[in-house]
Parts: C-alpha cells; sequence; structure tokens
C-alpha cells in the first residue's frame, strides 16, 4: 500500500495526514503541474559550447556558478563510453580504428546512429526497463520454481530495438491483452504485471497472495511510471484515513479483475530430440529414485486407513486400486506425490517429465494478464485485512492528479470491428465505467505530469550517474527539487512531442556536449562542485552487473551472438543452490548457452547467480529504479577466481595469440585494446612488458607461452578502468 | 621490478605517482594505504590508509561492536516490558488520555484500537529482577551483563526508511550508515580482513538492502561487506587451480601498478577504494577460510552457540561474529528475519514469533557469555534490537499480531563499557509512551559512539557544503547506560 501512502505524503504533506480533509493545496507542488517547455537560456559567450538545447540549460545553471565546462573526451574513451551506454558493449578495435580516423564532421553523429541501430541496444536498454519490471525467471518466495516469462523480455528487447512509441510500450504493458484485436505480441507485453512473486508453499491462502501481487502491481506502476513509491517500499500494511484509503482502493480496483494465464504458442525452434534425452533421463531418474523409495511407500501405504484413501485425489485414489506391481509408471509416480512427503525435487522434476510426455514442454509459455469476464468487486479492505471487506468502491484515480476518462466509447465507434467493442464491454467493470485499459491511457496521456519527467529522468540517470531529480522515485513533496527544473521539464515535453520516441532522447543526450565532456576530476571542481551536481564534467560510472560480464566476454571472443530466448546457465560457484528451502540443480551449460549476455543468465530471485548479485544486481522483489553501486572486495574475488571470469582470461590469452602478430609488443597493444579500447600509453605497455617478462622466468618456456598470456589477460580483465564507463 | 616486493610502492613508482598526480586528498590517502609504515602522527584520518586504526577524541570503552540487527521490529511486549496491567484491559479500546496530543499517523484505520494484553508468562531474572519472557530463556541468563533501554524511541514506522534510520540516523537514502562512520571515525585492527562486516540469516536479507550498510556520501571503503547469507559465506576465496600464490600477488601488484596509474589520470577517489579491494581480496584467500572454518572450535563452544558445522544459522553467525572481533574487525552487524509479527501468515505472535524466538535466543546469549569469558566483552558492545517495536493495541488477522510502534521499544546492551546489570527508561502502564528517560536513535547513536571514545558532535564529513554526522543536529548521551 505503499503508493498511496507515497500519494498521500507528496500530496498533502506529512504533517496532515491524519487529518479527515480531503487533500487541498496539492496544485502548489512543482512535480503535479504538467511540464510546459520553457525558453532556452541565451549564452551568447559558450555558442561553440552548444551543441543542442541540453548545453544551453546545463551551462546557464554552470555559469551562474562560476564552473566552467570540462573539454571533450578523447575519441577512444568517447566511442567505448558511448558504445557502452547504447548497446552495452565495447567497440571492437575496428570499430575504434573507424571513427578515431575518421574526420568527416558528422561522425560522432554517424557512430551515434550505427549503435542505435545496433540489435544490441535493445537488450541495453531493455535491462534498463526490467529493473522496474522486476523481471526474474523464478516465482519468489521460499519455494521459488522456475518460470518461464523469457517472451515478455524479449518483447522488451524488441520494443525497443524498433522504437515503440513510450506512450505505447506502457498501454501495451499494463493493458495489451485488452486493446482491439490484441495480438499475441500485445498480450506478451501484459507479462509486465506478470513478474509478481508466486507463492507456493503448502497451506497458504490462495487469496491473500492474489491480493498481495495486486498490491506489488500497484507499487510497481508507481515507481515504474509516476515516480511516487519513495522509500517506503515494502510497508505491507499501513491503513490510511478513509478518504485515502478509499482511494487507494479505486486504484487496487483496476487491478483487481485479472485472471492470470499463460499463454501457450508453438515454438519453430524446438529441438525435439534435446526433449526426447531429456525424457528419457528424467524417466531414468525418477524411476530409480521410486525404486530407492518404494518400501517407504508401501509401508505408508499400507499404513493408509479408509478415510484417508478417501481424502485423496481421484488419480491418487485411482493408482491406489492397482496393485503396487502393476501399476504404471505415472501411477507410480503420482502414489509417491501423495506419500512420499514433501519431496520438492522430486516434484519438480515429476513436472518437468509430465510436461514433456504431454507435449505442454513443446510449446513456449509466458506469463500474461487477461481480463475476467465476471468483474470481481473491490472493497476497502478494513485494517488492510483481505478477508474482511468495507465499503465497496468503483475504480478511479485520486482527485489530486489529471482526469481520467472512459476510451471505450471511442474505441467502439473508431473500430469497425465490433466483436471487439462488445468484447470490451464485458469487461467494464461496474459502475464507474472504468478499466485497467482506461487507466493504461490514463497513465500513458501527455496530461499525465509525471511519466514523462520521470521517464526522462531515469533515462538521464543512466547516462549522468544520477538524476535531474536525485530522488528518482520520488517526486513527491518528500524528495529532492530537481537541480535542473527547466531542463528537466524541456527534456519532458520534447520527450512527448518526438512521439514519444526514446531513441530520439537517446540521440538528444548522447549528442550533447554535456554527454560529450571528459571524466576526469578537476581540482577546482573538487571544492566548488564535490559532487558534480553542475555536470561540469562526465562521471565515471562502474558498470552494471550484467556488462561486467559481456565485456569480458566481448574481449575474450567467447560472446555468443544469439539475441533472446530461454535463460541460461553460466557455470556458477558450488555452494549457491545447495541451500534454498527446495535444493534447485544448477547445471552449466556446456555449449554457446555458457557464453551469452548477462541479462540472459537464469535469475533465481532466492538464489541469484553470485556474479551478478556482487556487483549489485537488483533482487527483482519489487521494482528497482536505482542500481546502488558498490565497490568491495568480494568483487575483486570474483573477477580474479570466479570459474567464468578464468574462462575468459583463457578466451583472451587464446585470442591474443591467434590474432596478433608475434611481437610482445603488438600482442600487449592487441589486449589491451580488446579490453580498454584506447592504445597503451608507454608506461602502462612497460609494467605489462615487465610482467609478462617475470612470468617466462617464473612459469618456463615450456609450460607455455600461453601461461604468460593468461596472466596478462587476467590483469586486464581485473582493471578498474575495464568494468568502467569513463 | 620485483613483483613479490611486500613493499608493493615503489621509490620509483612513488616518485612517478607524486610527479603526477595533481589531485590532493585522494592519491595521498593512498599512497599510504599501499606504504606499510602507517603513520598514525597525521590527525587528518583521509591522510592515513583509511582503514589503518587511528586514535578516537576520547579514552575508548569499546573497541568492537557485533550489533545484532532483529529485522522486522521485535515485540517488546511479548518479550521485556511486562505489562500486567495491558493483560488487564486486554480486548478494551485504548483510553484517549494514552493518545491524545500523540503524533502517530493512521490512528483510526491503522493501527487497531482494541488492547491486546501479551500471553506469555513472565518472570524476573537476575540481580537486576530484569522482566524477560519464557521465549527468552538464554536471554533471560545474561540480564546481569546487559543493560536494557526500555524507551527507545524512532521516527519512521516503515520498514526499509525506519532500518535506514537505525542504521544511518536518516530515513533519506544517500547518509552513511554507523559501521561506516565507526570504520571512518576509527579505522580497523584487522589487516587481513574488512573493517565492516555484515552476516545475515533467516528467510531473507532486511528491507532496504545494502543502503543499510552503506557509506553514503563517505567513501565506498567505509561500507559494510556483507557475508552470504546461505551456503558459502564467502565465494571465490581460493584462486583458480594452475594460479599458486606467488603468481596471483603477481598478476595483483601490476594489476595495482595499472589502477594506480588511472588514478593519476582521473583523480577518481573511486580508483583507490578498487585498489583497496584487490589487496583485501588477496589478504583474504588467505585469512578467511581459516575465518569461517569451524573446526578449532570445541563442541562445547559450538554447544552453547547452538550451532553446527557447515550450516548455516544466526548461532553461526554469532559464533562467526566473534572470531571476526578476535581477528580485530571493529564493526559486525548480524540481520535476522523476520519479527514483523502483524498477525498474518508467517507473521502471528501465537507460533511465528515463538519460532524466531527460538532461532535467536540461544545464540545472542552465548555470544555475550562466550566474549565475556574470553575476557572480550570488556572491549566489545554488543548491541541487540530492531528497527522498532510493537503497538500496546492488537492486530487480528488470521491469528493475532501488533503493529508497528515507534514511541517504545526495548533494545539491550552488553559489554563494551555499558552498564551491566541497568534498565533504564520505563514505559507507561501500557507500554505505550516513556513515562521516563526517552532515548532516541539520536541519543542511542551518540551514545555509541562515546563508548567508542568518539565525540557524536565532532565526528563530522563535510559534504555539499556542509558538516555532515550521524546523530544529524541532535544526540544526548544516555548516562544510565554507562559504567
Amino acid at each position: 500500500m505503499c503508493l498511496l501512502r507515497t500519494l498521500i505524503l507528496a500530496l498533502v504533506g506529512a504533517a496532515s495526514i491524519h487529518s479527515a480533509a480531503p487533500p487541498d493545496g496539492v496544485g502548489g507542488h512543482w512535480a503535479f503541474k504538467g511540464p510546459v517547455r520553457p525558453a532556452l537560456p541565451t549564452m551568447p559567450h559558450h555558442a561553440s559550447q552548444i551543441v543542442n538545447p541540453i548545453d544551453a540549460f546545463i551551462l546557464a545553471r554552470m555559469q551562474q556558478e562560476g564552473l566552467l565546462p570540462s573539454p571533450e573526451a578523447d575519441h577512444y574513451t568517447l566511442i567505448r563510453r558511448v558504445s557502452l551506454d547504447l548497446t552495452g558493449l565495447p567497440p571492437s578495435i575496428a570499430e575504434v580504428e573507424a571513427f578515431v580516423n575518421d574526420s568527416r564532421p558528422d561522425a560522432y553523429a554517424l557512430l551515434v546512429e550505427r549503435l542505435l541501430d545496433s540489435p544490441r541496444h535493445g537488450e541495453r536498454w531493455a535491462r534498463w526497463w526490467l529493473d522496474v519490471a522486476r523481471y526474474a525467471d523464478s516465482n519468489g518466495y521460499s519455494i521459488d520454481a522456475p518460470r518461464a516469462i523469457w517472451l515478455y523480455r524479449d518483447w522488451v528487447i524488441h520494443a525497443m530495438n524498433r522504437d515503440l512509441p513510450f506512450d505505447q510500450f506502457v498501454i501495451e504493458q499494463l493493458a495489451g491483452d485488452m486493446l482491439p484485436n490484441a495480438t499475441a505480441e500485445q498480450k506478451i507485453a501484459t507479462g509486465f504485471h506478470r513478474n509478481t512473486q508466486i507463492n507456493q508453499e503448502g497451506g497458504i491462502d490462495g487469496e491473500q497472495f492474489r491480493v498481495e501481487s495486486v498490491v506489488d502491481r500497484l507499487a510497481t506502476t508507481g515507481t515504474a511510471f509516476l515516480g511516487l513509491t519513495i522509500a517506503c517500499a515494502q510497508c505491507h500494511d499501513h491503513k490510511f484515513d478513509p478518504i485515502a484509503q478509499k482511494e487507494y482502493y479505486r486504484l487496487f480496483a483496476f487491478f483487481n479483475n485479472q485472471d492470470e494465464p499463460r499463454l501457450e504458442m508453438a515454438n519453430p525452434k524446438l529441438d525435439h530430440a534435446a526433449l526426447d534425452a531429456e525424457r528419457d533421463a528424467l524417466t531414468l531418474e525418477l524411476k530409480e529414485h521410486l525404486n530407492d523409495a518404494a518400501a517407504r511407500i508401501e509401508k505408508e501405504e499400507n499404513g493408509l486407513t479408509p478415510g484417508a484413501i478417501e481424502r485423496q485425489s481421484r488419480p491418487v485414489k485411482e493408482a491406489l486400486k492397482v496393485q503396487s506391481d502393476k501399476r504404471t509408471f505415472k501411477q507410480r509416480r503420482v502414489v509417491y506425490l501423495a506419500l512420499g512427503g514433501n519431496d520438492q525435487e522430486f516434484k519438480a522434476k515429476e513436472e518437468r517429465l509430465s510436461e514433456v510426455e504431454n507435449g505442454t514442454a513443446r510449446l513456449i509459455s509466458t506469463l500474461v494478464m487477461e481480463e475476467r469476464k465476471e468483474p470481481r468487486e473491490t472493497h476497502v479492505h478494513i485494517k488492510g485485512d483481505f478477508t474482511r471487506n468495507g465499503d465497496k468502491v468503483t475504480p478511479g484515480v485520486p482527485a489530486a492528479l489529471h482526469p481520467i476518462r472512459p476510451t471505450r466509447a471511442e474505441t467502439t465507434s473508431q473500430s469497425p470491428d465490433e466483436k471487439a467493442g462488445q468484447a470490451l464491454d464485458r469487461s467494464v467493470s461496474p459502475d464507474s465505467g472504468l478499466n485497467r485499459l482506461d487507466f493504461a491511457r490514463w497513465i500513458a496521456s501527455p496530461e499525465n505530469p509525471l511519466l514523462a519527467r520521470v521517464i526522462v529522468n531515469r533515462v538521464w540517470q543512466q547516462y549522468f550517474g544520477k538524476g535531474i531529480v536525485q530522488t528518482e522515485n520520488d517526486f513527491g513533496t518528500q524528495g529532492l527539487p530537481p537541480s535542473h527544473p527547466e531542463l528537466l521539464d524541456w527534456l519532458a515535453v520534447e520527450f512527448m512531442e518526438n512521439g514519444w520516441s526514446l531513441k530520439d532522447l537517446h540521440r538528444l543526450i548522447v549528442g550533447s556536449s554535456t554527454y560529450r565532456q571528459s571524466s576526469a576530476a578537476r581540482p577546482d571542481l573538487a571544492s566548488k562542485d564535490p559532487s558534480n551536481s553542475q555536470l561540469a564534467r562526465q562521471n565515471r560510472l562502474r558498470l552494471d552487473a550484467e556488462l561486467v560480464r559481456d565485456v569480458a566476454l566481448r574481449a575474450s571472443g567467447l560472446l555468443t551472438d544469439a539475441i533472446g530466448g530461454p535463460s541460461v546457465h553460466p557455470p556458477q560457484p558450488d555452494g549457491v543452490m545447495s541451500l534454498g528451502q527446495v535444493k534447485r540443480e544448477w547445471k552449466a551449460d556446456a555449449t554457446e548457452n555458457r557464453y551469452r549476455r548477462g541479462m540472459y543468465t537464469f535469475f533465481f530471485r532466492a538464489t541469484p547467480h553470485p556474479a551478478l548479485a556482487v556487483f549489485d544486481a537488483p533482487d527483482s522483489f519489487s521494482a528497482c529504479s536505482r542500481r546502488l553501486r558498490s565497490n568491495t572486495p568480494l568483487q575483486s574475488l570474483t573477477l580474479l577466481n570466479d570459474e567464468a571470469f578464468f574462462e575468459f582470461a583463457q578466451g583472451l590469452a587464446d585470442r591474443v595469440l591467434r590474432e596478433a602478430p608475434g611481437t610482445d609488443s603488438d600482442r600487449l597493444k592487441h589486449a589491451f585494446r580488446l579490453c580498454l579500447s584506447r592504445p597503451p600509453q608507454p608506461d602502462e605497455l612497460t609494467s605489462l612488458q615487465t610482467l609478462l617478462d617475470t612470468e617466462r622466468e617464473e612459469l618456463g618456456m615450456n609450460s607455455g607461452n600461453k601461461g604468460c598470456w593468461l596472466t596478462i589477460a587476467r590483469v586486464l580483465l581485473n582493471l578498474d578502468e575495464t568494468i568502467t564507463r569513463e | 621490478m620485483t613483483p613479490q616486493n611486500s613493499n608493493p610502492l615503489q621509490d620509483q613508482t612513488r616518485r612517478q605517482f607524486f610527479g603526477r598526480c595533481g589531485m590532493g586528498l585522494g592519491s595521498i590517502a593512498l599512497a599510504s594505504l599501499l606504504s606499510e609504515n602507517r603513520l598514525n602522527a597525521a590527525p587528518d584520518p583521509r591522510f592515513q590508509n583509511p582503514l589503518a586504526p587511528r586514535q578516537p577524541h576520547l579514552a575508548p570503552k569499546a573497541k568492537n561492536i557485533i550489533y545484532m540487527f532483529m529485522a522486522g521490529g521485535p515485540s517488546q511486549l511479548e518479550l521485556f516490558d511486562y505489562k500486567p496491567k495491558l493483560a488487564e484491559l486486554n480486548g478494551q479500546p485504548i483510553p484517549q488520555s494514552f493518545i491524545e496530543g500523540k503524533r502517530f499517523a493512521f490512528m483510526d484505520s491503522s493501527h487497531g484500537i482494541k488492547l491486546l494484553g501479551s500471553r506469555r508468562s513472565f518472570k524476573q531474572h537476575g540481580q537486576n529482577g530484569m522482566w524477560v519472557s519464557d521465549l527468552f530463556p538464554n536471554i533471560a541468563t545474561v540480564t546481569d551483563d546487559a543493560a536494557f533501554v526500555m524507551t527507545c524511541a524512532t521516527n519512521l514506522f516503515n520498514h526499509a526508511p525506519a532500518k535506514l534510520f537505525m542504521n544511518t540516523g536518516s530515513g533519506l537514502f544517500g547518509r552513511p550508515s554507523m559501521g561506516a562512520w565507526v570504520t571512518y571515525g576509527i579505522g580497523s585492527e584487522a589487516n587481513d580482513l574488512p573493517g565492516f562486516v555484515v552476516l545475515q540469516s533467516g528467510p531473507r536479507g532486511p528491507r532496504g538492502g545494502s543502503v543499510n550498510w552503506g557509506s553514503g556520501f563517505l567513501p565506498t571503503t567505509f561500507q559494510g561487506v556483507p557475508f552470504r547469507g546461505t551456503g558459502e559465506p564467502i565465494l571465490n576465496l581460493t584462486s583458480p587451480e594452475t594460479i599458486d600464490a606467488a603468481r596471483q600477488r603477481r598478476t595483483l601488484d601490476t594489476i595495482r601498478d595499472l589502477n594506480l596509474k588511472r588514478l593519476v589520470d582521473t583523480g577518481d577517489p573511486e580508483i583507490t577504494t578498487r585498489i583497496a579491494s584487490y589487496e583485501m581480496a588477496f589478504k583474504m584467500q588467505s585469512s578467511a577460510p581459516e575465518l569461517i572454518d569451524l573446526s578449532g572450535e570445541s563442541e562445547a563452544t559450538l554447544k552453547l552457540y547452538g550451532a553446527e558445522r557447515g550450516k548455516p544459522s544466526y548461532a553461526s553467525n554469532c559464533l562467526l561474529a566473534r572470531r571476526l572481533v578476535e581477528r580485530g574487525v571493529r564493526f559486525v552487524q548480524l540481520y535476522h528475519a523476520n519479527w514483523d509479527s502483524h498477525g498474518g501468515p508467517g507473521e502471528n505472535l501465537e507460533d511465528d514469533l515463538p519460532k524466531v524466538c527460538r532461532e535467536v535466543d540461544q545464540g545472542s546469549a552465548a555470544l555475550v557469555k562466550d566474549l565475556k569469558a574470553r575476557g572480550l566483552l570488556d572491549d566489545t558492545l554488543v548491541i541487540w534490537g530492531g528497527e522498532f517495536g510493537r503497538t500496546p493495541m492488537g492486530e487480528n488477522r488470521e491469528k493475532t499480531g501488533r503493529n508497528h510502534h515507534i514511541d517504545a521499544f526495548t533494545m539491550w546492551f552488553a559489554g563494551g563499557g555499558t552498564n551491566p546489570g541497568a534498565i533504564i527508561g520505563q514505559t507507561d502502564e501500557l507500554g505505550f509512551s516513556p513515562s521516563k528517560d526517552r532515548c532516541h536513535v539520536h541519543d542511542i547513536h551518540a551514545t555509541i559512539l562515546h563508548l567508542l571514545g568518539l565525540e557524536h558532535t565532532a565526528l563530522t564529513f563535510r559534504f555539499q557544503g556542509r558538516d555532515f554526522r550521524l546523530t544529524d543536529v541532535e544526540g544526548n548521551l544516555i548516562p544510565g547506560l554507562i559504567a
């Protein structure tokens, strides 16, 4: 119920929370007034530094503060920076060479276009969105069983690559299933709100966890689109004064009317042989397990009273009627599941085998939303207790925000397809006539004072390390005001007027001279603006967890190019999976899936891959709008000793020996450029050469040239600069 | 250059380094970090190895801290704050006189208004006659070593911000945690382990995650290092098979040299932390396996804690905490969830509270006893408490529970110059508000720093033009807590 509390805090301020009076004076807060395009500051003395309006706003403030901008970063830094920012991968040596030797005046702009057109761009920026979508590959809670929802992840990648207008991107994720003639893609998009946890513990109340997932959907909606969930991220049951409480439940009502089905479709790329092999292996394994447990199960069975048999499900009863040595394999499994104790490992394997046997596994499935034909009524939950209904409420939005309009009538009249209109009619909630699609359109409306600001701010944050509003998840009265309010509004209006094009926004920001500045520290700024809030230089940013992996993979030459598909299992240290409540297997992929980008690593919420967790990947339990950047010895241990990173170092050593000509110096330069894009400075080269010579002496020539180069590769992959966007 | 040289900063590198370096403080800190020669003379901590031990402002009573953080807000009314009157009035609405003029949001709807008497049985223990309920049979045996503060008060009533407040003195992101302040203030005695270590147990980590042990605006060197709560506490401690220690050292020396050059070129203090992280990682490869290997602990010790070798638990974290402070680690924080007894499934007072109490009771008490037996309790401050307490009014859901309460809750302290056996503050007869000696979080922070020899008003860091403190602009020492 965070959203509501946030709204209230934001709207009326903490002091009057307990007041029963309706919130007023709300209009005064900057974020609740729609952005208006401000005039550009005139900066005659800085004309050469103003590439686009961003620079005018930034320089105007800098001038007030008595600061001067930094020079443009050198071309090596620039191409690595913009490649990492737009695609999440460093440039190849050939790309670097081409750019630094390109004397055309629009060389940089052409580079940006190439990167925006790369399919890698969609991967990079999908991951940005997946953080707020709390995407993961498992159900969470303590059982944390795997799930398939990667089609949603792939939908986001594709949406970024085709530059789906952001308002449409919002609508399809919140209510794609309700659009007239909704396509499969639009239904897949609704996976956004299926990224909630699912509780599979025994003895739970299904309704309670359904309600919890609705609460999470509201909180996530607030964080992702309105910037209004603040730090009370997980307050699970503070209740509110009557009016506010009612407004909360009116929002709740939009999300209270869904079924949560799986969408299944044929899989064109299916490997039938692999599935057959999996079936055979599972059959063997389970049969062995059943044989081992036979005596125990027989004992259990003999102890069953008639009443106990009666209470079993029908398939179990059927199976028990059959003499134990005459039972089919399926019947033996069913009996074991009923009598074998809570054997989660067996259960997981059995479920998988059944899927393979009955053909479900031969389909791709993904989790989607579907509006119920019979709407649920929504009531205020007295004291937050879902079992105690108070007043009935209809769907609606807080009075303090822009008005919501039913768009159903328009849709019907505009659509030539009568059936679509009727389908919508059925899903209209009673009384208010508003449904989830109306809500989605309300969020994505240009009248929404928050959406465009919140999104441009989070994009900005990605490029500079912090937002124009530093409290990116709190645009309410408790948050910090924007450092550059006119710039924020200018960007927000520009974003909307450019048809909500994220690619235009990227182009604008990375094109600015503000973005292109050097990130080197300056003694004058250290005293005048230590936190660099005026952006008189760029910021050095440690790469996100997935990118730490990607950069090493790319340098090693091992990276598998495939985009999308089921999540994969790169190696991870022993002792990660073994201690969750349910022991889950992590069998490292041996083939090309071993070398996929970090964003495709299978993400178990309860036991995330340690190389991701240690570099601050979000836990996916709730929406994450900003990653922390820690810097610990555990990260060093990972890069030094982790099996995967050691393998990358071996790959890099092999690659250097394979690709570069014979002299040490040429090879060192090649290796250096694979990791850092720039050529080494003489003293850097000397350090590496000294190490190489020592390694030759220590390891002996016979143990191989390769050993020395492995050491060099490990050094380069561990450098601060390698995992930093300069 | 000799790659295995024990003094990693060669003269030549040093000259080159200062020659190229245009940036003052960070680089000087680094020079010192890389030097074996620790100079304690310079008064400004930034001029030294950031984690070198430093003299505090006053003569310290405590050297180390072990902070057992009970995530979710334990119910003081079921554990320590015995209120027969509350039981007597069970089921009645809370009298208006108790709540009049009090600030609490959402009173009408969010808190139940009916009082809930505790169903636990309470007894007095030790010389000080401290009331402890049947849920803590072991903690009840150390009441004479501990000082109980019955009247803790905080500002924020939701988990994540309240945890931040308890850890950083502010509900906003971006402030340093207490462990970061302490290691910033007095460094750490541990050469080969981080100065601030975080241990976790229970079904999940604390809400808010790593911001609870973050360094905020302090250099990242001071942030807490979280050991894993499941499986191996620290992964990747072993070098790859073909890499022996000498080769690892040579590799690290070159990584350090190149990082150093980059530091000089960019002036980014984050690289200082990166270099320190690599040095620490190398040291941990030798020190940490020994640290986490409990095979040297006697059966009697394991039994005292209720810990089992190879099985992560709160109890084994308590034992690990003792091993960490023995090795000079300055600040150890243990998190255990879930104490959020609202009454819903997994969170009721009837079954779930006793379960979480069983998980922590023995280990918490054992730690005090073990530290005492080893002579470590005198200079180790043990802290036990959550982010807030729970209301005298009940919440009825599936079963019974209580809501979050910020006006009065119990924490206890032991060793490190605290007053053994003290009972500080008193709540009204329903346990709603302090009737004597309210101890706000800022006061608790001020007192903890004082025990470490740090003046809370003098431990400051200038950020964005202002001197920040753990205690903001508040904080008074709690005299009764200090021996």
